[in-house]
């Protein structure tokens, strides 16, 4: 066996769709990457209905973190092989039974994306293999190429005016930055905006993780500033912090969430790194995704800040999780790796699925009265 | 390999490692631009915080005789990054696995 490449990629989503046609669906993204690359999305789960919770695994953001959109497939392909042959589905020391594979399958839509930037993939496996953005030449500066996907979604974008200047955070307007050069607008990027689109197209989508590798860790809201419950003020809509925000340890602001929020996300992720720490006993920590930086432009608290910029817009819970040590492990390692985030992600879905059958109105009780 | 490519200075690896979050800060600060992987979250080890870094060759010399390394300890884990990913791209897929359409995909997972 050997890393896929992008054509691979592909190809593997749509034989899974043609293979499982009652079980998926698949989705043709509309933005067509710098090269001319179409990248596709799985839906599977038999409910297809919008009366279901929706839960969106991102894979490939970042070119040369090539375990996730490998393991995104595996997974895909673990739960429809094992639903359709009734069985459970076993990670080493991890397992699922039989029907709790089937309550995945038959309560969520999930929404496999996995490799938003097959240009970057591309590039990476060819070329240079630390690339880490998309390909698109900076209009102004050709020899300057690419975008890093992950600092160019609509969430304190513009780094410059939304962060105190000391912060150090983790952007750049540089175009020749070759890490985190953050695009000359928000949401520039075609595969930026299929994110997007996918989020605006199916507001069933209450969940959203963005595989990454390689820490490891396991990522929750917010990353612009460290998390308080106490001073509702204190949000990135408040132009009034723009320049405090970002700052640790200090007292004039810090991102706010609710402490039922924070709740849930601390209770999810923990699900995921016990799964995590079955398989072969790797432990995977939780942080909230302020790190030694605060971020901006990232794919988790973009999907978050959805609600609180627009209320009409679904809550998306917002994840990433960081996979192995290594960006490029020989395949035997990250073949372990992938065991280790399949059985995180599918325990993360369960308990996605379990909180929408405790709460009210929410799937099961959107699904029964659809019956 | 294109010419650019063999002129590059190599991509250092190094675990960046501190007793405290801010002595580790402190350290990248003065660091400047760098990369930090994907995103710079800290582990906690026992005793210390560490960060991975990818440095070209040059900056790792500079950022030994920084004003703040006294603080860290710097341990290169892949002295050439670079190369090393070169040579997992031989580990990728050559084609097209899953060309014919009845060729299905299979999980890592047992089914069981």
């Amino acid at each position: 066996m050997a890393y896929l490449n992008d054509i691979e990629i592909e190809s593997a989503l749509q034989n899974l769709a043609a293979g499982y046609p009652d079980s998926t669906e698949l989705i043709d993204c509309p933005n067509v990457t710098h090269e001319g690359r179409r990248s596709r999305v799985l839906r599977v789960g038999t409910m297809r209905d919008a009366a279901v919770d929706g839960v969106l695994l991102l894979g490939g953001v970042h070119a040369r973190e090539w375990v996730p959109p490998d393991a995104l497939i595996s997974l895909a392909a673990d739960l429809l092989e094992a639903h359709e042959i009734g069985t459970g589905l076993v990670y080493d020391g991890k397992r699922f039974s039989a029907s709790e594979v089937r309550q995945v399958l038959e309560s969520l839509d999930l929404f496999i994306y996995p490799c938003v930037n097959p240009d970057g993939r591309h590039f990476s496996q060819t070329n240079d293999p630390l690339w880490r953005k998309n390909r698109r030449p900076n209009l102004s500066n050709e020899s300057c190429v690419g975008v890093d996907i992950n600092r160019n979604f609509d969430f304190l974008w513009d780094h410059l005016t939304k962060f105190a200047p000391n912060s150090g955070v983790s952007a750049s307007e540089d175009p020749c930055n070759k890490q985190v050069y953050r695009g000359p607008s928000p949401t520039s990027e075609p595969e930026t905006k299929n994110v997007v689109w996918l989020l605006d197209t199916y507001p069933q989508i209450r969940w959203h993780m963005d595989v990454h590798s390689a820490v490891p860790v396991i990522l929750h809201s917010w990353g612009s500033d460290q998390d308080q419950t106490a001073e509702s003020t204190q949000t990135f809509l408040n132009s009034v912090f723009d320049s405090v925000r970002g700052l640790p340890d200090d007292r004039a602001y810090g991102e706010y969430i609710t402490q039922a929020d924070l709740d849930i996300v601390k209770t999810l992720s923990n699900r995921m790194s016990e799964a995590v720490k079955a398989v072969r006993g790797d432990e995977y920590p939780i942080e909230q995704a302020f790190g030694l930086y605060p971020t901006s432009g990232a794919s988790d608290d973009y999907a978050f800040s959805r609600h609180f910029e627009d209320p009409s817009k679904t809550k998306v819970y917002g994840f990433t999780v960081e996979c192995g040590r290594d960006f490029q492990p020989a395949w035997t390692e990250a073949e372990e790796v992938i065991r280790e985030v399949s059985a995180g992600l599918l325990a993360f879905c369960l308990e996605t699925s379990s909180m929408a059958a405790r709460s009210t109105p929410s799937s099961v009780d959107r699904h029964a009265a659809s019956e | 390999m294109n010419e650019d490519m063999m002129n590059e200075d190599p991509v250092v690896r190094v675990q960046i490692e501190a007793p405290t979050v801010a002595d580790l800060r402190a350290f990248t600060d003065e660091l400047g631009p760098a990369d930090l992987g994907c995103r710079a979250i800290p582990r906690q080890t026992e005793g210390s915080f560490v960060v991975d870094g990818y440095l070209p060759e040059t900056r790792l010399e500079a950022a030994r005789g920084s004003r703040t390394a006294s603080r860290v300890s710097l341990r290169v884990v892949d002295e050439n990054a670079t190369q090393t990913g070169r040579e997992r791209q031989s580990e990728v897929g050559d084609g097209d696995r899953f060309a014919s359409r009845g060729q299905l995909p299979r999980g890592l997972g047992r089914k069981e």
